[in-house]
């Protein structure tokens, strides 16, 4: 025993003493998303807008402390994710986390956020149950949940006149809450399911699903999963000759799935809870901050997410200072905050109270809002 | 004829397992990326210089001389590390997690480094003890420990479907079976709502003899002993449990018959040796070590979902036991911690650290093609060393 | 269901069918000269496929545009790539872990596909995202009643197929074939007749590798979308299509590719949730490796030491 911890305090108080810095304190905000595997995208984009958070405080004179990110990989597994959260949540530097992109991680996490007191803003997962399945007030969410979008989806496009469905959705509880819940909104508006079917999330052939689609004639197709196979799945179609809309959900609103369609992406619709970034003069700064900071990768949909879950995590640090219990308390009271978002107000189980879900439309490859569309003009038209 | 190594060596041995501990706790514990660097290139030339000036030998002819004595006082060292880092939650969650891969890992020693039985579902079977002990923990009111043998002897049941395959079955086309069986199992977790589907279940933390495992203890106000600590305890007498189990069965005439199934099977058949049954035993007892190690991990960490099992996960475990050196039961330790906690030290590399985790696997085997132990060849008496 | 439904799941299961057979194929070939198991085999496929989509880059700024000439060009640019990267591999990896157990080298391919990998999400542009890879083969469709087919997908599985049994007559016919045989049934013998061992072993390897490349551009062209996962998944169908088929032979694998092919699509059509296909197949694949333990065409040995 006295071996070892003869040798081990003495080094560790004096790496303690190595780190000491200069006059300004240095409060640490952790990142937590999937920088690896499949999903990397969304990850390295949330990550790079909360860095830009970060590094634009910093830059700023009237700020009190200095901030620092600690990036952490969760890499879409619970397992990782509570492994990271824990590193993150134990370390006593660690004021506050903007945590997950993978609603299963989430799921995972949120009892270490409480366990240990750690306020934490989840960007980017949509399960309901992060913020709804439990009264911890450490947890917080700038993003909407699954139930809002589809409400939204359902109601539009059965008043655009649509009535018959077919739905793909993969097997990952992202695209699993999607399914139930826009069948469950599509029946209260009078549209019929055809057929629904699952699909593992790394699957490259879908043209057995899709023949099997093609028998139903459907008129649009649902698809809840993430851009991935998004873009298989529209590109598989067109081979096959289906010519139903191709109606998707948050996940494939991102410029990937332009990227990966070309042409074919045309006439694609998509939900999205939040205002649109360029239309909000606080997205519209966002994205050219972003721009001009040249990071390799682009911040993706849910980047202003995590840029506004930083910067509402480092305002409440500017207002109650470094504490968790005060920052918890600060989160909790928010609203109306201004953000690249819209206005966030946190309810009683700290979700985003999103009045807001944007109705996008690929038009000339790029996203488009859809009344700013010339599919709503009716000068293009969806098939139909 | 002379049995008992020097009492230098003795010391040395204790010297070294003393470093090796301050290593580990160091390497736990310490974040600073030029830290970690040190550390690794400390590790790299002592590592070299130990087997170099043959102090290695030497150390492990004194851990085979004292085959009870040698891992009493392994484990007294990660309880003094564990007892060290007692308020790093997270340290002390790598640690645990650490001796639980090292019991899995053993389950798969005994599989494949003494029967020749190749698993590449040991992530599935470690799943199926932690869901077992999931369901049984939040549906039913029976005692933890029980729920625990329950989620290892389940893992070995639904191992055994793959008995009857597994035996017909050898080399590359065994190793398909399990690949095969590692792929289905994490798809129908996720397809089949039953067991939660792909968001998983909570899992209640573990409590044994009325003592719950994830209440933290305060020492003071500002000072307290992390939870963790109980589960780094709990998971250390499993891998004790796993290491005698394991240790008696190599040197019995159990493990002799194994090694003569792995070795030769036409020829172990002819000497009498009954080889379905040895394999059977094997890959049974290796999926119930993996099944208990399974349902530990999963009260640990309060959750779990079918991608901690998938396939990359079996090939994990399968990379500890051959970076170890397989069939050397204490190559596992040190493989472990280096595949388990390494990737996560390299968070600073962030998304290069995968890159940089596969590269140094290929640079290990390709230098080191035994493993970092290699197992040692059979000694018939003990003690007999040269 | 009708005939024209049936003959659609036919054709996707035919083009499927040929990917999946010229993946096993070089499973089988690497086995049989050398008894291991190349486990980054998807995942040079996938690299293929970024080089190809590179060099198509390249050649359009080049200002080549006819789809003929550019095909055939990044096809090339893949297959010769791909080939050199397979000999490399042989060279420095494969051939010194010769001695040791078999496990080793399937561990270190698994490696080194994982390193591959990441390397093309890392350092290709925007390489975590799918990519759309151009269409360059003639799509006229030919409709009848619920039936589509397209000239792609003929095109597709000729060429497949042309080029497994162009790899069958080199093997058959060619003093290369007897040498990568020789190799095959006994490397000691085969040496001591004054055979270049470690030659074949280099060209084995090439060729199985050019063949993936082949693999990945043709998945590329038919599903006009690749991405630095498409290798992972692949990689396992085509090993396990090369041990159900009976690994080292040439016709088991394509038997084991046309095989696994069926039976996912049989399992998308029966299952209510597609997704049960993989549980299915897989699950057919352990059923048969226990009837038949060393494959649907047993090697002639019974035992390989």
């Amino acid at each position: 025993m006295r071996r070892v911890t003869g040798l081990l305090f003495p080094l560790l108080l004096f790496l303690a003493a190595c780190s000491k810095n200069d006059g300004v304190e240095t409060v640490r905000i952790a990142f937590i998303g999937p920088l690896t595997g499949g999903v990397a995208a969304n990850g390295l984009g949330g990550r790079n807008s909360a860095d830009l958070a970060v590094r634009l405080r910093n830059a700023d004179p009237d700020t009190k402390y200095r901030y620092r990110l600690e990036v952490l990989d969760d890499e879409c597994k619970p397992n990782i994710g509570v492994q990271v959260a824990t590193k993150a949540a134990a370390s006593r530097h660690v004021v506050a986390a903007v945590a997950h992109y993978c609603s299963a991680v989430a799921m995972g996490t949120v009892d270490v956020y409480h366990r240990f007191g750690l306020p934490a803003v989840v960007w980017g997962a949509v399960l309901p149950d992060i913020t709804y399945g439990n009264d911890y007030k450490e947890v917080h969410r700038v993003n909407g949940t699954m139930i809002n979008q589809n409400e939204v989806a359902a109601r539009f496009m059965t008043e655009s006149g649509y009535r018959r469905w077919a739905v793909i959705h993969d097997t990952t509880d992202y695209g699993r809450g999607h399914n139930r819940y826009f069948r469950e909104n599509l029946e209260r508006y009078g549209g019929t399911i055809l057929g629904s079917f699952g699909v593992t999330a790394d699957q490259q052939d879908f043209n057995a699903e899709l023949t099997k689609i093609r028998e139903l004639k459907p008129e649009v197709l649902y698809f809840g999963g993430l851009t991935p196979i998004g873009v298989r799945i529209r590109s598989q179609m067109e081979r096959l000759g289906i010519d139903a809309v191709f109606q998707g959900t948050s996940g494939i609103v991102s410029d990937a799935y332009i990227q990966g369609l070309g042409a074919l992406a045309e006439g694609t619709v998509a939900f999205r809870e939040g205002a649109p970034a360029e239309r909000l003069p606080g997205g519209n700064s966002f994205l050219r901050a972003y721009r001009q900071q040249g990071y390799s990768d682009p911040p993706e949909a849910y980047g202003p997410f995590a840029f506004a879950a930083a910067n509402l995590i480092i305002d409440a640090v500017e207002k109650v200072g470094p504490n968790r219990k005060r920052v918890t308390r600060e989160l909790n009271a928010t609203r109306d905050y201004p953000s690249a978002v819209g206005t966030i107000s946190f309810d009683e189980h700290g979700q985003n109270m999103v009045p807001i879900i944007t109705k996008f439309v690929v038009q000339d490859g790029k996203w488009t809002i859809w009344e700013d569309s010339d599919y709503a003009t009716g000068k293009r038209k969806l098939p139909r | 004829m002379n049995a008992r190594p020097a009492t230098i060596d003795r010391v040395i041995a204790l010297a070294a397992l003393a470093a090796f501990a301050v290593f580990a706790g160091l390497f736990l514990e310490l974040e600073e990326q030029w830290e970690i660097a040190a550390l690794a290139v400390f590790a790299v030339v002592a590592f070299y210089l130990t087997g170099r000036s043959g102090l290695a030998a030497r150390i492990e002819t004194v851990t085979y001389a004292h085959p009870k004595l040698s891992p009493a006082m392994v484990m007294l060292a990660v309880l003094l590390v564990a007892l060290a880092l007692h308020e790093s939650h997270f340290a002390l969650l790598m640690l645990a997690t650490v001796m639980l891969y090292v019991v899995a890992c053993l389950g798969l020693t005994v599989q494949f480094g003494y029967a020749g039985i190749v698993n590449f579902a040991g992530a599935a079977v470690f799943g199926v003890g932690g869901y077992t002990t999931a369901v049984l923990a939040t549906h039913t009111g029976t005692p933890h420990l029980l729920v625990l043998v329950l989620g290892g002897l389940m893992a070995a049941l639904i191992g055994s479907i793959l008995i009857l395959p597994i035996l017909r079955t050898r080399g590359h086309y065994a190793a398909l079976i399990t690949i095969a069986f590692a792929l289905l199992f994490k798809t129908f977790l996720e397809v089949n709502d039953a067991l939660g589907g792909p968001q998983g279940l909570k899992v209640p933390g573990l409590e044994l003899l009325g003592w719950t495992f994830n209440t933290r203890i305060e020492l003071s106000d500002d000072r307290e002993i992390s939870f963790f600590l109980s589960y780094v305890v709990i998971a250390l007498l499993l891998a004790g449990f796993a290491w005698l189990v394991v240790k008696r069965l190599e040197r019995s005439w159990l493990g002799l018959s194994m090694d003569a199934v792995r070795l030769d099977e036409t020829a172990a058949s002819v000497f009498g040796i009954d080889v379905a049954r040895w394999k059977i035993f094997a890959f049974t007892l290796g999926n119930f070590l993996a099944g208990l190690a399974g349902g530990v991990y999963a009260m640990m960490l309060g959750y779990i979902a079918p991608t901690s099992f998938t396939f990359s996960d079996s090939l994990i475990l399968v990379s500890i036991v051959l970076l170890g050196g397989s069939g050397n039961p204490l190559g596992v330790i040190p493989a472990a911690l280096l595949v388990v906690v390494l990737p996560e030290k390299l968070q600073v590399i962030q998304e290069y650290r995968f890159l940089l985790f596969a590269v140094l696997v290929i640079l290990i085997l390709r230098f080191r093609p035994d493993g970092l132990l290699p197992r040692r060849p059979r000694q018939y008496f003990p003690g007999d060393g040269k | 269901m009708d005939i024209g439904v049936l003959s659609q799941f036919l054709l996707n299961g035919l083009v499927l069918g040929v990917v999946y057979a010229m993946v096993a194929v070089g499973f089988t070939l690497f086995f049989g000269v050398l008894d291991v198991i190349k486990f980054s085999h998807g995942d040079v496929l996938m690299a293929g496929a970024f080089v190809a989509l590179a060099s198509y880059a390249g050649l359009q700024f080049m200002g080549i545009d006819s789809p003929l000439l550019l095909v055939l060009l990044i096809t090339l640019a893949a297959i010769a790539s791909m080939g050199v990267l397979g000999a490399l591999l042989a060279r420095f990896l494969i051939l010194p872990l010769k001695s040791a157990p078999p496990l080793n080298t399937l561990l270190a391919t698994l490696m080194f596909g994982l390193a591959l990998r990441e390397a093309v999400r890392l350092f290709y542009p925007a390489g975590s995202n799918p990519k759309p890879f151009p269409r360059l083969l003639p799509t006229d469709a030919y409709t009848l009643g619920n039936f589509t087919l397209r000239l792609d997908s003929v095109i597709i599985i000729v060429v497949g197929l042309a080029a497994i049994v162009a790899l069958h007559l080199v093997i058959s016919r060619t003093r290369l074939g007897l040498a990568i045989r020789a190799v095959a049934q006994d490397a000691e013998t085969a040496k001591v007749m004054g055979i270049d061992f470690r030659w074949v072993v280099l060209l084995t390897f090439a060729i199985g590798s050019a063949l993936a490349a082949l693999a990945g551009v043709a998945n590329g062209l038919y599903y006009n979308e690749i991405n630095f996962g498409m290798g992972l998944l692949l990689g396992v169908i085509g090993f396990s299509a090369a041990v159900v088929g009976g690994l080292g032979s040439i016709l088991g694998a394509i038997i084991g590719g046309f095989l696994f092919a069926g039976l996912q699509t049989i399992g998308a059509v029966w299952f209510t949730v597609p997704a049960y296909k993989d549980v299915f197949a897989f699950a057919v694949v352990i059923m048969i490796m226990t009837w038949k333990p060393t494959g649907l065409l047993a090697e002639r040995s019974s035992e390989r030491v």
